[in-house]
């Protein structure tokens, strides 16, 4: 599965020079992949490896919606269904096509230790990031964290390469708009699957648009069409589709790719937005799906929204 | 280069030099102070602890995962351990039951045997793979929360093989006293059950709510994984 062929190299190959070549029709592409990629496989694919971007226990913010809402990943809301589907296979045709052949690739020609190095690089130049929706959520303490792992890592560290902060007792955690939006409560709306880009939902859309826009490390990189933007997104692309490997091959395992996926991304952002809110999380009961046929009513359908009230709140944003 | 000036034109560049690199090194360790402050707060309480049910996510989960890590076995002979490790790990009746979502109310007994038989083929190849994938070796219980008394959340690390970080996973269990089993695991959000649920729903929902359709395919699908690797 893993094997590298002469041809995956030479697709890599071409793939990074083309986005060397500033402003080439090519980079419009690898920008919208990389950028789909980046957010959309990290996240919906939460299996990926656990390299810096595992969830952190955190401090307790202050609830800003209810303590206990229902869990919107249970109900998946795909009005836009048909075109989503769509749009999924085409997406998976393009992946199967470039993105996996080039990430097997890399994954055959590189040893997981560098590729470690390559994440943590890649990790770092998000810190900016992270750190300004730690602010507008109103985490100071994690913005501390999140600036002090920059200035750290980017020195001590060596251009990140290290993640040291870690070892100094400051570990990693995500923040993005689409974490912000559910922080003050905006519902994710409907599912959506963007073309090439991958998994999203109408809140998730407009958050990536705008962490697109303001990140600082893209905004003094010159944005994508610099030498350094444009390495940086071919290298994010890849190292994330690497990265998410293990994931696609799980969607591969499933009698529905496509539900499955759904349902992972939607499971793995409300984890990561109780991660900002401190809620708990609402869980079916499993016993309340009866054994007995004829015991009809009580039991929660999967896929309405009038799910079981009896589920004890419990658990705390996963560590 | 700092020394440089500092040596050329000394008066100046003292007052000026000195207190910018002052400052810097302040707002440093204020940020590295700051994040470290972060730290030093305790962990939200949690409810409750079951250390019962610890101990047994500790002892059965390892076990689980000890025998995928295990390169003395051979692949049958793993095979075997595994779906006994399992047994012993996990609720099987009431997870499949479970991912047939509102389908479990109109299962015939017949569509239940056969699709009890199917599921579990199709879950342990898959699994086994998955953890396989990984390569964790060492699983270590890091606290558990009560959802309600028989329902706890036991939170684990897997380290060690090949995986560069530890790697968060927290196990759903449920029973009572030394009773205990595993009816879902979550996986960086990702609830297994629940997502192989709604894998399950939907493919029947596209069959027009044929569940035959659903036990052919992981019929089929069983044989996939293996030949995979």
């Amino acid at each position: 599965m893993r094997g590298v062929s002469a041809r995956d190299i030479v697709m890599k190959d071409r793939l990074v020079s083309a986005a060397g070549r500033t402003r080439s029709a090519v980079l419009a592409v690898a920008v919208l992949a990389a950028g789909g990629l980046a957010l959309g496989a990290s996240s919906a694919f939460a299996q990926a490896s656990s390299e810096a971007v595992a969830p952190q226990a955190t401090e307790a913010p202050p609830p800003v919606v209810d303590a206990v809402a229902a869990d919107e990943s249970q109900t998946a809301y795909d009005p836009l269904e048909g075109f989503n589907r769509g749009s999924y296979g085409l997406s998976m045709g393009l992946d199967h096509a470039v993105l996996r052949p080039v990430a097997h690739g890399y994954l055959a020609v590189t040893p997981a230790p560098v590729r470690r190095r390559v994440s943590s690089v890649v990790y770092n130049l998000g810190e900016p990031s992270t750190t300004l929706n730690d602010i507008l959520q109103g985490h100071p303490k994690r913005a501390g964290r999140s600036s002090a792992r920059f200035l750290i890592n980017s020195t001590i560290g060596v251009l990140g390469l290290w993640d040291v902060a870690s070892k100094m007792n400051l570990p990693a955690h995500d923040a993005d708009f689409g974490q912000t939006f559910g922080r003050y409560g905006v519902k994710p709306g409907p599912y959506l699957y963007v073309p090439v880009i991958g998994p999203s939902s109408f809140r998730e859309g407009v958050g990536r648009v705008l962490d697109f826009f303001t990140d600082p490390v893209g905004i003094v990189g010159g944005g994508y069409t610099t030498t350094f933007g444009a390495t940086r997104l071919v290298t994010q692309t890849v190292d994330t589709r690497a990265r998410a490997d293990t994931a696609f091959r799980a969607l591969d395992d499933a009698t529905d790719p496509y539900a499955t996926a759904r349902s992972a991304f939607g499971q793995y952002r409300e984890a990561f937005v109780r991660e900002a809110t401190g809620k708990a999380q609402v869980l079916p009961d499993f016993d309340d799906i009866p054994t007995d046929p004829a015991a009809v009513s009580s039991a929660p359908a999967p896929a309405s929204p009038d799910t079981s009230p009896k589920t004890a709140p419990a658990q705390s944003a996963p560590q | 280069m700092t020394t440089d000036t500092t040596m050329t034109t000394p008066e100046p560049t003292m007052s000026n030099a000195r207190p910018t690199r002052r400052f810097a090194q302040l707002a440093l360790v204020a940020l590295v102070g700051l994040g470290a402050l972060s730290q030093a707060r305790p962990a939200l309480a949690q409810s409750a602890r079951d250390p019962q049910a610890e101990q047994f996510v500790q002892t059965r989960a390892q076990k689980v995962i000890s025998v995928l890590a295990d390169k003395k076995q051979s692949v049958a002979q793993k095979k075997a351990t595994f779906h006994q490790a399992i047994d012993e790990l996990a609720d099987v009746q009431k997870i499949t039951n479970f991912v047939l979502g509102k389908y479990a109310r109109t299962i015939t007994p017949d569509q239940r045997a056969r699709f009890s038989a199917a599921f579990r083929t199709y879950a342990e190849g898959v699994y086994q793979n998955r953890i396989d994938d990984y390569h964790g070796e060492v699983l270590k219980v890091t606290g558990s929360v009560v959802r309600k008394p028989g329902d706890v959340i036991v939170n684990t690390t897997i380290s060690g093989g090949q995986v560069g970080q530890p790697l968060p996973v927290s196990w759903r269990v449920m029973g009572g006293g030394t009773s205990w089993k595993v009816v879902d695991v979550q996986f960086r959000g990702v609830w297994l059950a629940i997502t192989q649920q709604q894998d399950f729903v939907s493919t029947i929902d596209n069959a027009g709510g044929n569940i035959d359709v659903l036990i052919s395919q992981l019929q089929r699908d069983a044989q996939r994984p293996a030949a995979r690797k």
